[in-house]
Order: structure tokens, then C-alpha cells, then sequence
């Protein structure tokens, strides 16, 4: 589990960095400290389940603006947001950007700590459902083009009679090359295809 | 008659002499030498009425005119004693008295006989010639008449032979042809004329006698006064047997008539043309109410062609409404001669041919003609000065509604300061009328302390001409109190300065004076608070710093809590994590000392002090406000300063408030050039200067107020933290003041006395 995750510190003062870097060890995260947002954004990404324990006052850049930063070059990384006096709206404005949480200075360890592992599990869940749809997305290119348009209208909830009629070939044909279909996207059912598919597409949606 | 008679008298000699005389029909006398009568025959005495005894000797002169008696005896004498014959006329008066014309003469002598009982006698025939000589009166009479017709005619008249010799020339004639000679008769033209003048006189002389009718010449001829223009009539002269023997002319010099008929010519001329040009409508109309003439406007301004309304009634030109009311007093006005309407300047509605109403302004005149009348109207369209009338009431009406809704009391006065009218909401304020407000009226709206400084200035004013400005309190009817007021007014002048009328505004400022007492009174308060809530902007970053060491604190002490329960703390983590939680404990602890110091509402406590420090303890206050802000610090601190005896809090106050001051002012300038300069040093008068220099945007126009309270150049300034500042220096005995920076910014500097100058 040591090497399963990383926690990033982004603090302007050394023994809060130091600090926190010794708090996150006893529970046997490993952390990496930066003195500011550049610094961090100098470091080549991980590729492991992380987060970011960011100080809202930050030297240059606010703690707010280098999230809206972060978003913008699309890096996703959830973020704990640290403030020494942490008022309504700017927690509003941060956890409405997606931070997971907004820790007024001193806090209570368990918080932080809780904080974190909240935050991590969710950068895990987003990074393995990403790798799903890669798969997915993989499998789904590894068909025919008259596969993926065979199944897209099955998925679309087509009768394979329906489908031969719109393409101008035998029903037959059609039951080939849709049990073919399911048989490279490993859909166990219909209702398993329908899932994967809508799955592999979501995400292009969003790209496009 | 007379040669016979006598041959018979000769003859019948031997007849009775008297028998023959009595029976002849005209009247005979038988004279004796002597010149008495010896009888006289029938016819005589029928003449006469006289008898031959009446008549016998000398009696018969009787019968005689008595002008006429001597010139007869004497002819009659002489006659006798020559024996010549005899002969005159003389007048006789006939038996009715009256006188009649006769010639008398010698007929017949019969000389003595022998036996010499008979003398000489003489017969003496009486003729009756009162016809002839009354017809040969009447025609001298006429010729008289007619020369002296000639003679006075203002024509040139003449009469000439065939051969051109003038017969006869009247006295104008010589006068206008320059002719001295008495006698002109007998002379032709070549004699009397230049030769081209003759020459043309005798031209139409010829065209006469060959044509044998009269014929009328234009000639020119030179006067003495210059170039005259005649008509000369010629015409032939035919005696008896119609031969034409003469010429005769007539000349009538038409100079002067040529000269009066040119200059009508003129005015009239001038008239047509005036009458032509003019922009109004020129139209006459008859006595029948038609259109005789109407000038070119008319075509403008009534849209007819002037020729298409000769003839048609004026009423063309009227609306339906007008025409029954014209009609009606035209015709009275011809029959009683009243006029029911002004003829200058009226103004009535007229219609053009398109059937547009419009105003016209008219004046008309009246001429008799030949008996008949005539009238003339000039018309003018008047429809465009009636819309600029119109226009003027409309813009006075609006600028009256204007005064009547503008939410201000507004009132006027005249040059004299009697005021002379109050708008709508001014009447309503002060629950006064038009009418009482007029004059001095409008003192009753006035607070009774108040109108006696009132009036004052009010007169002052309207004397001097200077604008008029005072504060009073004016009734307000509403909720029956006094209200203060400020009432202004300017004078309206004319082009050379004269006043026309003062206008002039009331405003309630009650509230606004109320607010004003209220704010006075809150200053000093806020005063106090300005000083609370820049601690409060200040909070957070106090927390901030204290945050900080805090959390390091309770990270690592967290931590080592957690270590210990899993019994893997090791002595060694234990040790570095316990030495920075005491070093994060100290500067916790500094932090929170210098903000007691800071915070602390402690009395004045004046303690000898070194600036440098101060300024140092300030700069590490404010140390995050300048990184976060990105502004770069620079000290030139002098460090041989005398100490100054001085309130530590409050002096770090002063220089705090400069401080962020400067960072404030240096957000709208780029980064690289934010410097803040801190300066101490000692001044001439051995005083401890303190300057901070910023490169923000500088005092600009505002440098005088930056001391006022409440200005402020920041969104959510108080605009306090100066004025305090200052108060603070100066109950130092210090000064604070600012000034520009070069080459821009501001420097904000201030003055302590030094500690041993003032006795402590």
C-alpha cells in the first residue's frame, strides 16, 4: 500500500510542511512537499492514486486560482484546500471547483487525515474506471465498422430484421455479425453490451 | 328806283307835283332852302304819326334821333350851300317810339318857277334801312367774337392762300413761332421759318390741297423752352363756288399732355409693379362682390391662378363659415355705409383652392369709380407667425408646467424685490396662496427669529444685484413646523445690465442639516471604531501567522500521539518532532507578543524608544501583506538616531497604517516596480524623521483632502486612518505629512522630537 499512493504538500512555511509530512507518515502515506504551485506543477505527473493538500494563501497564486489553474490543463487531482482563517464563501467557491475538503488551520488530525483518504480513493476509483473505458474503448475499435454500426443499433434497441432492412443485407448476416460483436467487446448479455458501449462513448462525448 | 322817279318828276311837269309825291310808297320830304319842310308826303306821316303842321318847318326835326340831329343839319348845310348831292343815314323814330335806321338823300331839286312865286324846293327821299344795318351790326359783332376767339385760343391758328401767303395768324402763333412783325399777312413760311421747318409746313400744305380734306400732322418743332410736340390740323378753305382757295390750321402743342399722360405712365408703372411684386395678396373686388384683379402673390397664397378668379365672387377665397357673415355685412356696408369691421389689420380665417383653412391678415381701402365702388385688400398670410405664436405659447406653457412639476419650490420677484409669483409646490409647502405670497407676503412662511436676517440679505441683494443665498426656516404646512430652508435667486438682466426679475429656488435641508448634526456627532465615535476595524483587517493575517506555527505544532505533536499508540515511536523522531514543536511554540508566542503590544488598549505610556526598532517590528507585522503582494522592501535606516520618547503601540500604529497605505496604493502599478522605501533620519531641527516611500499612483488631485475625515480613495476605506495617524503623531509633538514621490508615488513622512530636548 506504501507505494500505492502519494500525497502532495503545497505550503509556503517549512515546519507545516515538515509537519505534515511526518502526520501523513504515521499512517503510511508517503507525501512529496513543494514551497509553491510552481514548483509542483515542475514535477512530472503520477501515475499512481494521489492528492493534493494545498494552502489556500500561497505566495503569487491563491490556493483558489491554482485550482482553476490545474483545471484548466486539465489536470485532475483532488484537492484538500488548508486556510488560516477560512471564511463561508471562500470554502464555497472551493468545494464547488471540486475540493474534497476546506481545513481551517490548526485542525483536527484525524480530519486531515480522513480528508486524504477520501481523497485518494476517489482519484483511484476515477483512475480505474478510466482504465475500464480505455479497455472498453479498445475492444469497441477492435470491431469491424459494420460491427460497430451493427452494434450501436442493437444497442439502440433495433430488431435485428430492423437493422438488415436499414442496411440492405440478410437478417442473417446481421445474427453473424452481432454474436461476432459481443463476442470481441466480452459482453456476456445484451444488457451487458448496452452498458459497455454506453460506457466506451460517455467519455468521448465529454472529450469532443 | 331813284333815276326814274326823277325822270318822271321831269317829265310830268305839268302833273300836280304833290299828287305824284303822296302816292309814292316811300317816304318823301319837300324842303325848303331854309331847311324847313314845306310837307311831307303819306308815307311820312304814317312813319312818323306825326301831321304836316306838326312837321312844318323845323318840326320835323323832332322826328330825328337827337344824337343824330347836328351831324344832319350840318351835312344837310353844306349840302345846300354846294348843291352836291346828299346822302346819310340817320335814325328816325317811328310813331310807336321806336328808332329805325334810314337813308337819306337828296332826290330830286325843282327850281323856282318864273312868275316867282315858288322858291327852290328840294325833294328828299327817306329809305327804311334798319334791316341792313342791324344785319351789318350783327355780323361785325360775330367777327369780333370769333377774332377775339382766335385771338385768346392757347392753339396755334392760321390761314393761308393757296400759294402759301398767310391770310390771317392768331397772337399765339407769333408767340410760339417767335414772330415780332405786326403784319405777317401776305408772308409764306420760307420768310418766317428756317427752311427744313418751312419746308415740312409746306409739305403738308400740298398733302392738303391735293387731298381737298383735313388732315392731322404730328410735328416736332424747337421753342424757345426746347423740343415741342404739336398735332396740327390743316384743312382746305373753299369759297362759295367750292374752290378750294386757303388752308387753315389748327395746332394744338400736346408737349405737356405727353409729359403728364409719361409720368401716369409711371406711377402707374410703379404702382402695377408694386402691386405685382408685393408678397401679399392683392386683390379688388366690385361692387357686385366679384373679383376685378388680383395680383401674382395670390397664386402663392391662395394656390389660384389670378386670371382664373376675375369674375368669381371673393367668397372663393373664404371658408363655408365666413361667407353668409361677409355677404351679409357687405351689403350693409353698401347700403348704410357703417363699417362693422376694422379695414386695417384684420384678421380673419381665408381658404386656399386645395381646401387648407389658414390665418390671414387683412387691410383693405375703397375707390369710386365712374359711379361704381371699388375695394382693394391687401391680404398676407399670416399662418407661419401664428405657428411661431403658436409655438411661443406652447414653449411658455411647457416651460410654466416644467415650473409647476420640478420638484423645487421656485418663485420670482421683481426688479424691485416684491415677489411675484411661487410655483404650485412651493404654494403647497408653506399652505400659502398666490395671492398672499405676493409682494412681502411670503415673510408669513418664515420662522419668526428668522425674518428679520431674512429680510436683510433679501434687501442687500436686491440693491446690490449680488446672488442671493440664505438659510432660514420655512413653514411647512403639512406637519405645521419649521423646517430649515435654503433659499437662492439670480437676477435676469437685460442687454445692458438692468435687472428684469429675480428668480430664485427654496430647498428643505432639514433632513439633510439633521443628518450633518448627527454625523458630528458620530465622528468622534467612528473615530474609535476606524481604529477596531483596521485591527479587524489586520486579523487575518495575525491569524494567519499564528495559524501557522500552530498547525506545525499540533501536526507534529498529532503525530507522535499516533506513532506512540502503534509503539513505533522512535527516541530519535520523538526528539526532532519535540524541537519543532518548541520552536513553532516560541514563534507562536513572538507572533502573539507583538500583536498584545499592538492590540493592547493601554493609556498613552511614553517610553524612550529607538524608531529602527519600531520600524523593524512593523515590517515583520506586515511581512505577509508584502510577500503576498509581491512588494519589495527597502531600508535606509540611520543608526545613530537619538531615541524619541514616544507611545511604542501607537507610533507602530502610525507606521503600519503608512505602510499598508503604500502596499494599497502600489496594487494598480506592475510588479517589479513595487518598492517601499523606509527611511529614519535626523532632520534640521534635530527632530527623528521617519519617511515611507511608495511608487503607487500617487497623491494626484486629492493630496489637500487626504487629511479630511472619511476620505478615502480605497472601496472599503473608512478614510480614517490618517487623520488618526496624524492625531497620534502630533500629540507626540510631531508632525505628519505628504508629499509627492519622484518620478511618481508618494511619500508619507513624519517627525518625533528627540528624547533629550524634551524634559521627561
Amino acid at each position: 500500500m506504501t507505494a500505492a499512493s502519494l500525497v502532495f504538500v503545497i505550503d509556503d512555511d517549512p515546519s507545516v510542511r515538515s509537519s505534515l509530512k511526518f502526520l501523513l507518515s504515521t499512517v503510511g502515506l508517503q507525501a512529496e512537499t513543494f514551497e509553491s504551485a510552481d514548483s509542483f506543477l515542475r514535477r512530472k505527473p503520477a501515475d499512481i492514486p494521489s492528492c493534493l493538500v494545498l494552502d489556500v494563501r500561497l505566495p503569487g497564486l491563491s490556493g483558489l486560482d491554482f485550482q482553476r489553474e490545474l483545471a484548466t490543463r486539465n489536470i485532475c487531482i483532488p484537492i484538500v484546500f488548508l486556510t488560516g482563517h477560512g471564511d463561508i464563501p471562500m470554502s464555497v467557491r472551493a468545494m464547488k471547483a471540486g475540493a474534497v475538503e476546506f481545513l481551517t488551520k490548526p485542525f483536527r488530525d484525524q480530519d486531515l487525515l480522513d480528508a486524504v483518504r477520501v481523497a485518494l480513493d476517489r482519484d483511484r476509483a476515477k483512475r480505474k474506471q478510466d482504465k475500464e473505458v480505455a479497455d472498453l474503448r479498445q475492444r469497441f475499435d477492435s470491431l469491424t465498422s459494420r460491427e460497430q454500426e451493427v452494434a450501436s443499433m442493437v444497442v439502440a434497441g433495433m430488431l435485428n430484421k430492423q437493422i438488415a432492412a436499414e442496411l440492405g443485407t440478410a437478417e442473417s448476416t446481421v445474427k453473424v455479425q452481432r454474436s461476432r460483436a459481443m463476442e470481441k467487446m466480452h459482453a456476456a448479455s445484451l444488457a451487458e453490451l448496452i452498458k459497455m458501449i454506453e460506457k466506451a462513448k460517455a467519455p468521448l462525448k465529454e472529450a469532443s | 328806283m331813284t333815276a326814274d322817279t326823277q325822270s318822271a318828276i321831269r317829265t310830268s311837269e305839268p302833273l300836280d307835283l304833290q299828287m305824284l309825291i303822296e302816292t309814292i310808297p316811300a317816304m318823301v320830304v319837300c324842303a325848303l332852302p331854309d331847311g324847313s319842310v314845306e310837307f311831307t308826303n303819306r308815307a311820312w306821316q304814317e312813319y312818323t304819326g306825326g301831321s304836316l303842321q306838326q312837321l312844318r318847318g323845323s318840326g320835323w326835326q323832332t322826328a330825328i334821333h337827337p344824337d343824330d340831329v347836328s351831324g344832319f343839319a350840318e351835312e344837310w348845310n353844306a349840302s345846300l350851300t354846294s348843291g352836291k348831292p346828299f346822302a346819310t343815314e340817320m335814325r328816325m323814330r317811328r310813331a310807336d317810339g321806336q328808332y329805325h335806321w334810314f337813308l337819306i338823300r337828296k332826290a330830286l331839286v325843282i327850281p323856282p318857277d318864273q312868275g316867282g312865286n315858288s322858291s327852290l324846293r328840294t325833294l328828299i327821299a327817306c329809305e327804311d334801312i334798319n334791316d341792313r344795318k342791324q344785319a351789318e351790326a350783327k355780323q361785325r359783332q360775330s367777327e369780333i367774337q370769333l377774332q377775339a376767339f382766335f385771338e385768346n385760343s392757347p392753339n396755334v391758328i392760321f390761314l393761308k392762300d393757296r400759294e402759301g401767303r398767310y391770310l390771317y395768324a392768331n397772337r399765339e402763333f407769333k408767340r410760339v413761332r417767335r414772330i415780332t412783325e405786326e403784319h405777317i399777312n401776305g408772308k409764306t413760311d420760307d420768310e418766317l421759318f428756317p427752311v427744313e421747318q418751312a419746308a415740312t409746313f409746306q409739305a403738308s400744305d400740298r398733302q392738303v390741297l391735293e387731298a381737298g380734306l383735313p388732315v392731322e400732322f404730328e410735328q416736332v418743332t424747337i421753342q424757345k423752352d426746347g423740343q415741342h410736340t404739336s398735332i396740327a390740323q390743316k384743312f382746305p378753305l373753299f369759297n362759295a363756288d367750292g374752290e378750294i382757295y386757303g388752308i387753315g390750321g389748327i395746332v394744338t402743342d400736346i408737349t405737356e399732355r405727353k409729359r403728364e399722360e409719361a409720368a401716369r405712365r409711371y406711377i402707374e408703372e410703379s404702382h402695377r409693379l408694386i402691386v405685382e411684386t408685393a408678397s401679399d395678396a392683392v386683390i379688388s373686388m366690385d361692387d357686385t362682390g366679384a373679383i376685378r384683379f388680383a395680383n401674382p402673390a395670390t397664386m402663392r397664397i391662395f394656390g389660384y391662378d389670378p386670371t382664373e378668379l376675375i369674375g368669381k365672387p371673393l367668397t372663393v377665397l373664404m371658408p363655408e363659415f365666413m361667407r353668409k357673415m361677409h355677404e351679409t355685412g357687405f351689403r350693409r356696408y353698401l347700403a348704410t355705409g357703417q363699417r362693422h369691421i376694422s379695414w386695417q389689420g384684420t384678421e380673419l380665417t381665408a381658404l386656399r383652392k386645395n381646401g387648407e383653412e389658414f390665418p390671414v391678415e387683412i387691410s383693405f381701402g375703397e375707390l369710386t369709380r365712374d359711379g361704381h365702388k371699388v375695394f382693394t385688400g391687401f391680404i398676407r398670410d399670416i399662418s407661419t407667425r401664428k405657428h411661431a405664436e403658436e409655438k411661443l405659447r406652447a414653449s411658455e406653457r411647457t416651460l410654466r408646467e416644467l415650473t409647476e412639476t420640478i420638484p423645487q419650490m421656485l418663485w420670482s420677484a421683481e426688479p424691485d424685490g416684491a415677489v411675484d409669483y411661487c410655483n404650485q409646490r412651493a404654494l403647497d409647502y408653506t399652505g400659502l396662496s398666490a395671492e398672499q405670497v405676493r409682494g412681502a407676503g411670503w415673510t408669513k412662511a418664515v420662522h419668526r427669529d428668522d425674518i428679520e436676517s431674512m429680510s436683510r440679505v433679501w434687501t442687500a441683494a436686491v440693491s446690490s444685484g449680488e446672488p442671493f443665498q440664505q438659510e432660514f426656516r420655512c413653514f411647512r404646512a403639512a406637519d405645521r413646523a419649521y423646517r430649515w430652508c435654503i433659499s437662492r435667486a439670480l437676477p435676469l438682466r437685460d442687454q445692458s445690465g438692468r435687472i428684469l426679475k429675480w428668480f430664485g429656488t427654496v430647498v428643505d435641508l432639514h433632513d439633510w442639516k439633521e443628518a450633518q448634526q448627527a454625523l458630528r456627532m458620530t465622528q468622534a465615535e467612528l473615530a474609535r471604531v476606524s481604529r477596531l476595524t483596521t485591527m479587524g483587517e489586520l486579523a487575518a493575517s495575525i491569524a494567519h501567522e499564528v495559524n501557522q506555527p500552530l498547525t506545525a505544532v499540533t501536526n507534529n505533536g498529532s503525530a507522535c500521539l499516533r506513532l506512540l499508540a502503534n509503539r513505533s515511536l522512535e527516541p530519535e523522531v520523538l526528539r526532532r518532532a519535540l524541537e519543532e514543536i518548541v520552536a513553532d511554540g516560541t514563534r507562536a508566542s513572538a507572533v502573539i507578543a507583538r500583536i498584545r503590544g499592538f492590540i493592547k488598549k493601554a493609556p498613552t505610556e511614553k517610553t524612550e524608544l529607538d524608531v529602527n526598532e519600531v520600524i523593524q517590528e512593523v515590517l515583520a507585522l506586515a511581512s505577509h501583506e508584502l510577500h503576498k503582494n509581491q512588494v519589495l522592501i527597502e531600508c535606509q535606516l540611520t543608526r545613530t538616531l537619538p531615541l524619541v520618547r514616544a507611545d511604542r503601540v501607537q507610533v507602530q500604529q502610525v507606521l503600519l497604517n503608512l505602510i499598508m497605505n503604500g502596499i494599497e496604493a502600489m496594487m494598480g502599478v506592475i510588479v517589479d516596480s513595487r518598492a517601499l522605501c523606509l527611511e529614519s533620519r535626523i532632520d534640521q531641527s534635530g527632530n527623528v524623521l521617519v519617511a515611507v516611500r511608495d511608487s503607487g499612483t500617487g497623491l494626484g488631485a486629492e493630496a489637500d483632502r487626504l487629511f479630511t475625515p472619511f476620505f478615502t480613495t480605497k472601496a472599503n476605506g473608512m478614510g480614517m486612518g490618517l487623520p488618526i495617524s496624524r492625531s497620534l503623531i502630533e500629540s507626540h509633538g510631531g508632525r505628519l505629512w505628504a508629499t509627492a514621490n519622484s518620478p511618481h508615488g508618494a511619500v508619507f513622512s513624519f517627525t518625533l522630537p528627540a528624547a533629550g530636548e524634551s524634559p521627561s
